[in-house]
């Protein structure tokens, strides 16, 4: 498996379908407010982001 | 690349000795203006290492990957991976691709394929998905010729590694592999042709979320690809 992940870049869009970014999903576990509006299928359209989505739930979960 | 546009993400694999083209296909309206805003493509080797990438004029028709990737000197399977943005007012028609596969210097008959979508293209009006395993499979009917099969997986994450189960069946027997893909890392997964004395039937894959998959056949003993598609989702 590879070694090395990437970090996070606000700019990079985490899920495709909803073209949720990074930096807004951050934004949004920071003040506590996710799901955003119109975001609140992220993850669940096509799935292929869940994976990401919910490592950068984690990863914002111990940044904060 | 700007985020103001709809977003999707294609991948296929590919292996050096093939004329590989990609087809790009999207909307034009009646002024011939198109709809594709960027394409970017990647390359990655098995491991999930980035080892090419450029961006592609949206005017391009079509993308000869094997001339791209030998003057980049890759010389092992890889995953491509095609990122496109287009304007969201023809979502339905959001692009998509088309693969042109033959090894050169082979009698076989080229291969035609549609690149399979991995991340986005489902528009949230579709609604979610009510369960989060995504299944896939193909059914396998006996060629004339003596071949092998198999299937490659690739996982189209950027941070999160990808787990996923593939199950060959015979008959009423199963045969499970499982697969464990780093970040954009990918992998061949062989199938027995026979099992027990009962012929290869069908392959299913499983995983929690999408993942880039194609089924593959292949002529013995040359080793020439006969079959190259995406598996069927059925269950998501």
């Amino acid at each position: 498996m590879s070694e090395t992940v990437p970090e996070p870049l606000d700019a990079i869009i985490l899920c495709y379908c909803t073209m949720l970014t990074v930096g807004e999903f951050r934004v949004a576990c920071a003040d506590r407010c996710w799901p955003l509006p119109g975001k609140e299928n992220s993850g669940k359209l096509c799935t292929g982001c869940l994976g990401d989505l919910l490592y950068c739930q984690e990863r914002f979960k111990a940044d904060g | 690349m700007s985020s103001k546009w709809s977003a999707l993400l294609s991948a296929t694999f590919h292996e050096p000795g093939y004329d590989h083209l990609i087809e790009l296909v999207h909307q034009r309206d009646p002024d011939a203006r198109r709809r594709l805003a960027a394409l970017d493509v990647s390359i990655y080797d098995e491991g999930g290492k980035l080892l090419h990438g450029w961006p592609v004029e949206t005017g391009q028709e079509i993308v000869d990957l094997d001339a791209r990737l030998r003057d980049a000197a890759v010389r092992e399977r890889v995953m491509v991976v095609l990122d496109a943005r287009y304007d969201e007012t023809v979502f339905p028609y959001r692009p998509h691709h088309y693969g042109y596969l033959h090894r050169r210097g082979s009698s076989s008959p080229p291969l035609y394929y549609a690149v399979g979508s991995a991340l986005g293209g489902v528009p949230d009006r579709l609604g979610a998905a009510t369960r989060l395993n995504n299944f896939d499979t193909y059914l396998f009917r006996r060629g004339p010729f003596a071949e092998r099969c198999s299937v490659m997986l690739g996982n189209l994450a950027r941070f999160a590694a990808a787990e996923a189960q593939v199950f060959a069946y015979y008959g009423t027997d199963r045969v499970g592999h499982a697969v464990q893909l780093g970040p954009r890392a990918h992998v061949e997964v062989p199938l027995a042709r026979e099992h027990a004395g009962q012929a290869l039937a069908r392959v299913e894959t499983k995983s929690l979320f999408r993942l880039a998959s194609y089924v593959v056949r292949r002529r013995e003993p040359a080793g020439d690809l006969a079959l190259f598609d995406h598996l069927f989702t059925y269950f998501k």
